[in-house]
């Protein structure tokens, strides 16, 4: 166990290097880059040579014959060994700082999501694969596909409108309400309001946690849903089960003690797969909630080609999901005995 | 600890009855650094911690004294001199005196100054981009920067220049407290540094992507804020403000899409605010493309486009159509003896293709920008408009897009766009401002046309001391663009904001940002 962690990590590691490379040179081969972006309608070919100079944007990307090292990657990679990750090429903020102010948010966000997928995805996939070809069973398959199509900004604009606006149950966009103001502890809203002893703000958090929440849990949750009837029918289907049954056991016994258990391995795993579809859904719900997460900042570092943003955040994001998928293998070893990692 | 009983109380405090303004802005700040930064929303918050040298009448493009009182050009306009506001301090409590004011210019225009902090990723481009470049180079206007005394600063030209006031007075170039810089160093401008002006707020917070916190400045020398606190909100989406406003969540806004008016006007808690429109927008013709070299094929498109029908379906009436290259608030810089620009007539327009050679048109590319700008919030429906409108006349257009920045790019590389859609908002007002910026040797070669008499009129308009002076130029300027017919002006948009019924007080400038100290919000609930 203890080497196979070890192996996972430095794995992990090589993957993260892989990936600084990959995106290093995948951002600069976008064509235009910062000098017009910053320029705007102002970029003449002469304003804009002059910028790139000033930002280091002609130096070669990789080796440089007159002074080996002053070329772009070797100094980011330098950099990056040593933890740092660059600043943002207009504001001049450290991509570290941003990461820490904004990954909370964006944790957040996606815990809540989740949780709301699973609250709501499993039973409703259980109770379809119980009931098969009932109503129940048709409502849920249904609503599982529109939730699969359903675009999140249209989805997030509607529910922000309904909810919000016509009827004004909740607030329509940001974490908190103007008059409320939580000291971070863990960047988790709610958390730190309880912790701080602030149960309003906490309340003030929460409530602006539903909306977003709900647009960026739906699609985690019809795939929940899927996922969780056709396990539930292919476990219901096996030897074992029939065996059970033939024992004598209840159904509801049968249900708990053995299907649900085997069923819900197949879940395990495309939660581990959603981390990756969270972050990148996150993007277009915290744009809509003017949710302040890494998703909408990463977004708006594309289309201003801001290198070391993009860089840091495709970077980090790749570590999140890693890690994502290490706790999920790790959970599947306990979950299911015949697994084991060596 | 203190910090907490500090923030607990001020949360109290807010949740009392003090007035707290809240302002929907379009994004978060990038930077609070004067100087050094051009998107609108970091220059709206930066109007408020900050003072300009020369500053902008309410809801006008003219002068008036800010920082200066006065300012004085020697007799050729080759020298501005200005005098200083006394007793103005700084947030910090440190004293606004003719060597700030010399740093301040100094960081932005001397590459060598040790407080600029290039060498960490700073540019100020916004200088060189204004000002013809930086210290010592060829091109740059200002020549000298000096302390004539503590309450006088003269400012030595390399070329006559009669802008100069009106470009420091712009939004961008805020002056900042040079203790405060020197403290801060290079994070001066972030959120992990509180930036520190002379203006009507104090800077208080910046928490990330959400929100800036800003407190009336009790001892501000003008108008004092009327106002407990001031929030500005980053509320990306405009369909998102719209929904803000109306929870009443925030107060007022900007920038609203053109198609929410109707939404706005229905809603009795919402006042409709429309902002004086400083922009244009419009559709430029290569002269390298065969067809489009030919004047009589330029004044034929020109006349094809139905600009007054294209602004009413697509910004609800809210812009000005059938205008020249300058919006109404320069229209003294018209010519009278040419229209503003091409009267819309289809037949006179197929006529004249014909006589140019063309009686069955021809096939063009179009292009337009993939992203809502100020001036073209819709692009992509606006360019089919003008296709349909171009195919009256027998001209084929293939519609195309590209990416933002690259579009930016491949307008200025050969051979360029056939036709393309761009537009430019000002930052100060002078005609100079919009003429310069794409007519003449520093303009975007984009159409490939540049004669001397051009360049020699922009040069004259620069120099001239006058507005009687300056409209006799550019009116020749007028003329001369509009018979050559290279750019249709087809837009001057006035962007859409709105308010709760109970913000009284303010009035938006034509520039696209100003202090909110006039602003009162009694009644809010």
């Amino acid at each position: 166990m203890g080497s196979y962690l070890i192996r996972r990590i430095f794995r992990t590691l090589l993957v993260m290097l892989g990936i600084s490379l990959v995106v290093f040179v995948f951002v600069r081969s976008i064509p235009g880059d910062p000098a017009l972006a910053m320029l705007g309608e102002r970029a003449t070919p002469e304003a804009a040579a002059a910028l790139r100079e000033q930002l280091g944007l002609n130096k070669p990307w990789f080796f440089n014959p007159a002074n080996p090292l002053d070329a772009q990657y070797p100094k980011y990679m330098s950099a990056l060994l040593q933890g740092d990750l660059g600043s943002g090429i207009k504001s001049n903020i450290p991509v570290r700082d941003d990461l820490k102010a904004r990954f909370p948010a964006t944790a957040e966000l996606s815990v809540a999501a989740l949780l709301f997928a699973l609250v709501v995805g499993m039973p409703a996939g259980i109770l379809a694969a119980l009931r098969r070809n009932s109503i129940w069973d048709n409502l849920a398959t249904t609503v599982s596909l529109i939730g699969v199509s359903m675009p999140v900004f249209w989805l997030g604009l509607l529910l922000s409108y309904f909810f919000a606006v016509k009827l004004g149950w909740l607030p329509p966009s940001a974490r908190l309400s103007s008059s409320v103001n939580i000291e971070p502890i863990t960047g988790f809203y709610v958390l730190d309001g309880l912790l701080r002893g602030q149960p309003a703000a906490a309340w003030d958090a929460a409530r602006h946690l539903v909306l977003p929440a709900i647009a960026l849990g739906t699609i985690p949750l019809a795939i929940i849903a899927r996922i969780t009837r056709s396990s539930m029918l292919d476990v219901l289907g096996q030897d074992y089960v029939r065996t059970a049954r033939a024992k004598g056991l209840s159904g509801r016994s049968v249900v708990l003690k053995h299907t649900l258990r085997n069923a819900l391995l197949p879940v395990v795993t495309v939660i581990g797969l959603q981390a990756g579809a969270l972050l990148g859904g996150a993007v277009l719900t915290e744009t809509i909630f003017s949710w302040p997460g890494i998703g909408s900042w990463v977004y708006d570092a594309i289309s201003q080609r801001d290198y070391p943003i993009i860089q840091g955040g495709v970077i980090f994001a790749a570590l999140v999901v890693s890690v994502a998928n290490l706790l999920v293998d790790l959970s599947y070893a306990a979950l299911d005995p015949r697994i084991q990692y060596s | 600890m203190k910090k907490l009983l500090l923030t607990a109380l001020l949360s109290t405090l807010s949740a009392a009855s003090a007035t707290t303004l809240v302002f929907g802005g379009n994004g978060e700040p990038v930077s609070l650094e004067s100087g050094n930064i051009t998107d609108g929303i970091s220059i709206l918050v930066q109007r408020q911690i900050y003072d300009t040298l020369v500053d902008f009448k309410a809801g006008s493009t003219d002068l008036a004294p800010g920082l200066a009182t006065s300012w004085k050009p020697n007799a050729n306009n080759t020298s501005w001199t200005f005098t200083l506001r006394k007793n103005v301090r700084f947030h910090d409590g440190t004293a606004m005196n003719a060597d700030a004011i010399v740093f301040n210019l100094s960081r932005w225009w001397d590459k060598a100054h040790p407080y600029g902090f290039r060498d960490q990723g700073r540019t100020f481009e916004i200088m060189g981009e204004l000002l013809g470049g930086y210290k010592g180079d060829a091109t740059a206007v200002i020549k000298n920067i000096v302390k004539v005394n503590d309450t006088t600063v003269r400012i030595d030209l390399n070329k006559p220049s009669s802008v100069l006031p009106n470009v420091l007075a712009a939004g961008y170039f805020g002056i900042a407290s040079p203790a405060a810089i020197k403290k801060e160093g290079a994070k001066y401008g972030t959120p992990a540094s509180k930036p520190v002006g002379t203006g009507p707020f104090i800077f208080q917070s910046w928490r990330t992507g959400d929100r800036v916190t800003l407190l009336p400045n009790k001892l501000y020398w003008g108008s004092k804020a009327k106002v407990d606190q001031l929030i500005i909100r980053s509320i990306k989406d405009a369909s998102q403000r719209l929904n803000e406003l109306k929870a009443g969540t925030i107060d007022f806004a900007n920038d609203l899409t053109p198609d929410s008016l109707k939404s706005v006007q229905a809603d009795k808690n919402l006042l409709a605010v429309k902002r004086p429109s400083f922009n244009v927008g419009f559709v430029s013709m290569n002269n390298r493309n065969q067809y489009l070299k030919n004047q009589q094929v330029r004044q034929a498109i020109s006349m094809a486009i139905n600009k007054k029908a294209i602004v009413d379906a697509f910004w609800n009436g809210l812009g000005v159509s059938n205008a020249s290259f300058v919006p109404p608030v320069l229209e003294w810089a018209n010519s009278s003896k040419v229209p503003a620009d091409y009267k819309f007539d289809p037949a006179a327009a197929k006529k004249m293709l014909a006589e140019a050679g063309y009686p069955n048109g021809f096939s063009i590319d179009l292009w337009y920008m993939p992203v809502s700008r100020p001036y073209f919030p819709t692009p992509k429906p606006i360019a089919e408009a003008i296709a349909a409108d171009l195919s009256a006349i027998g001209v084929k257009v293939n519609l195309k897009t590209e990416d933002w920045a690259k579009y930016l790019e491949d307008r200025n590389k050969e051979p360029g766009f056939d036709m393309y859609m761009i537009g430019w908002t000002g930052d100060y007002g002078d005609p100079d401002n919009f003429y310069g910026a794409y007519y003449g040797s520093n303009a975007s070669d984009d159409i490939n046309w540049n004669p001397a008499n051009v360049e020699t009129l922009l040069q004259q308009g620069r120099a001239a001391a006058t507005q009687d002076a300056k409209a006799k130029i550019y009116g020749q300027l007028h003329e001369l663009t509009y018979n050559a017919a290279y750019r249709v002006p087809v837009v001057h948009s006035q962007p859409l904001a709105a308010a709760r019924t109970y913000v009284k007080g303010w009035v938006p400038s034509p520039l696209g940002s100003e202090p909110f100290n006039t602003i009162t919000v009694t009644g809010k609930k």
